[in-house]
């Protein structure tokens, strides 16, 4: 037990602590930061860098305040299990996504092309009774949204396109 | 040690007793989630309270109110309770400690409700907007200089292993929280999901677990009135966590929109965690030696080695689904889910309710009520949790090779989502068990402080030491 009469004095731990946090830090939250690939935007990014009177925009805040995000990801990635969902997302798609919606479950399907799959009189359906066409579907229904916000939020969701330049990515 | 001063009593129990009320509130949350996953127009009965109570607002609420709610106040009940009896000196301002505890209850309320009209930053974890995240930093920066100032002036010169767990976290939680809230607010893209799985994953590591840990210190060689088995070995815990958790946020972009440094940067210290979880367990299995049987008529012991098994298996299984293929099956699935409750119920509100089971006494001068609810509230938990956790589970590893088959979206997706139904179902029913459970805790803690049989003056002397 000899060692433990070190263990006397307070400073060792918080500078210790400290430092090791910060480097974690610097490696995993400033450095990614200041790579070219978060700072750059391509033709992706540029059509959802909406401007903020737009439908799209408007749309894009109803997803956040019915939190959308919490069950339909935004990203594709490389894998089998993406394979069919469209073009495998990259740094420069989300340059202005502020905030981000990548999302972390898949209780709905991702969303990140969503806007090539349906037109928007099947998104006018589904969002009001998501059973009208897909029985046995657990999502929930948006039947209490005005019809403003419907549109809006439908003009986001169509939005949701690869860029010519990014197809078979 | 010396009977508990007034002052510091009352703040502990008002912790403790808030974080009891949130840990219902926050369950029953979980629980109209989990029905909803099942029976989305559960509690659609009018447009208000399918509105304000919809799947993606109170979803984050949920998760609020278990984070900081329960889990946290009763953390931080817990250092006021523990820092004092490892320091042999009171704790300082309970005053501020009480005010500090009034504030985080309106905290909580606020960012129930906040949430559920619709206002969030979508940023896991921290979804409560910047005035109340800049509300709840000044509170914990407050709690922080209370503890760090009550060790400080400590009377007992050496610092218990428990001792270094508290002062790192208190550090790291602050500025975690600073990084998840506030520098997210401002910057985009992918950057800011980098910060906010920062603040996500570490909030769970160096809060949550590392607190937690201490914990598991301070109550282990209590109840098992053996010492700690190895001091060395609490010591490379410490550094080893303080080193590979922080490196962690990444990998829940694994295979995502990041570079490919980035990922081997989160993956390879995430495998490296089995370093100090083993330390932790090493030292727990090592404390219980020829204990054992101590376990079948302590329950607050079995509570404190249940949550430290649940421990060892979520730093295991955590390593292993950060991996690049198997994440390449498990991510976004119900495995996920059942993964993340681990940690927080299995391991960390175990070893709580062990604190409290333990603490209650020195507080209210009185005997837990009854024996046999305690036992009632093990069984419901481990079993509730056992069901929930082996369902999300088993039906995430059904759902991610589903998707490698090509349902990803349409009926195809549907299909897995409907064939799933039956483990949404047993999940549920585990849910409902577990928040039993819970009730029948908040139950027998009010009857304790109520007609508890009150402790005889020699009990009342070694209920502390």
């Amino acid at each position: 037990m000899s060692g433990q009469s070190k263990e006397r004095f307070m400073r060792p731990f918080i500078i210790g602590a400290s430092l090791l946090f910060f480097i974690g830090v610097a490696a995993t939250v400033v450095l990614p930061f200041y790579d070219e690939v978060m700072q750059r935007e391509n033709a992706n990014a540029k059509i959802k860098n909406y401007a903020i009177d737009s439908p799209e925009y408007r749309g894009r805040q109803v997803y956040i305040r019915e939190g959308c995000h919490v069950c339909h990801t935004q990203f594709v990635r490389p894998v089998k299990a993406d394979s069919s969902l469209g073009p495998v997302s990259v740094p420069e798609d989300y340059r202005h996504d502020y905030p981000h919606l990548l999302g972390s479950v898949r209780t709905g399907s991702d969303l990140t092309w969503v806007g090539t799959r349906w037109n928007e009189q099947w998104h006018r359906v589904h969002l009001k009774n998501p059973r009208q066409v897909f029985p046995g579907s657990t999502m929930p229904s948006y039947s209490y949204l005005s019809d403003q916000d419907t549109e809006d939020l439908i003009a986001y969701l169509m939005s949701l396109k690869p860029a010519p330049s990014t197809e078979g990515r | 040690m010396t009977a508990i001063a007034h002052n510091e009593n009352r703040v502990v129990r008002l912790f403790f007793y808030s974080s009891i009320t949130w840990l219902l509130i926050g369950m029953t949350i979980g629980l109209i989630l989990a029905i909803k996953y099942v029976w989305p127009n559960f509690l659609v009965w009018g447009e208000f309270l399918q509105k304000y109570l919809s799947y993606g607002r109170i979803r984050p609420a949920h998760t609020h109110v278990v984070l900081f709610g329960w889990l946290s106040m009763a953390y931080a009940g817990g250092l006021f309770y523990i820092i004092p009896q490892l320091t042999r000196k009171s704790l300082e301002h309970p005053r501020l400690a009480h005010a500090i505890g009034i504030l985080w209850n309106i905290y909580i309320v606020a960012a129930i409700v906040t949430l559920s009209m619709g206002y969030t930053t979508t940023i896991e974890y921290a979804e409560s907007t910047w005035p109340l995240d800049v509300y709840l930093i000044v509170l914990v920066a407050g709690a922080a200089y209370i503890c760090f100032k009550t060790i400080a002036k400590r009377n007992e010169s050496q610092l218990y292993v428990s001792l270094w767990y508290f002062m790192g976290s208190l550090i790291w939680l602050p500025f975690l929280y600073i990084i998840g809230n506030i520098v997210t607010y401002f910057i985009t893209g992918i950057p800011q999901a980098l910060a906010g799985w920062f603040y996500g994953h570490n909030v769970i590591g160096l809060w949550f677990t590392t607190v937690g840990v201490g914990f598991i210190y301070y109550l282990l060689p209590l109840l098992s009135k053996n010492p700690l088995y190895s001091h060395k070995l609490s010591l490379i815990g410490f550094w080893t966590i303080a080193t590979f958790y922080v490196w962690n946020g990444p990998h829940h972009l694994q295979n995502g929109p990041i570079p490919a440094w980035l990922m081997k940067a989160g993956v390879i210290p995430s495998v490296l965690l089995i370093i100090p979880v083993w330390t932790v367990l090493a030292n727990v299995f090592g404390t219980m030696k020829g204990k054992w049987h101590m376990i079948s008529e302590n329950v607050p012991l079995k509570f404190v080695v249940t949550g430290a098994i649940f421990y060892l298996i979520t730093c295991l299984q955590g390593p292993f689904q950060s991996l690049m293929q198997p994440s390449a099956i498990l991510k976004f699935t119900n495995w996920i889910i059942g993964h993340a409750h681990m940690p927080l119920f299995g391991a960390f509100s175990f070893v709580l309710f062990a604190l409290f089971y333990h603490a209650l006494p020195s507080l209210t001068g009185r005997k837990i009520y009854s024996d046999t609810l305690m036992n009632w509230h093990f069984w419901l938990s481990i079993i509730g949790f056992l069901i929930f956790a082996f369902t999300t589970w088993t039906a995430g590893v059904m759902q991610g090779f589903a998707w490698t088959e090509g349902k990803q979206y349409g009926v195809p997706f549907l299909e897995v989502v409907v064939s799933l139904q039956p483990f949404a179902i047993a999940r549920a029913i585990g849910g409902t068990l577990m928040f039993i459970g819970q009730i029948v805790f908040a139950y027998n803690v009010r009857r304790s402080i109520k007609d508890g049989q009150l402790l005889s003056v020699e009990e009342k002397s070694t209920s502390t030491a």
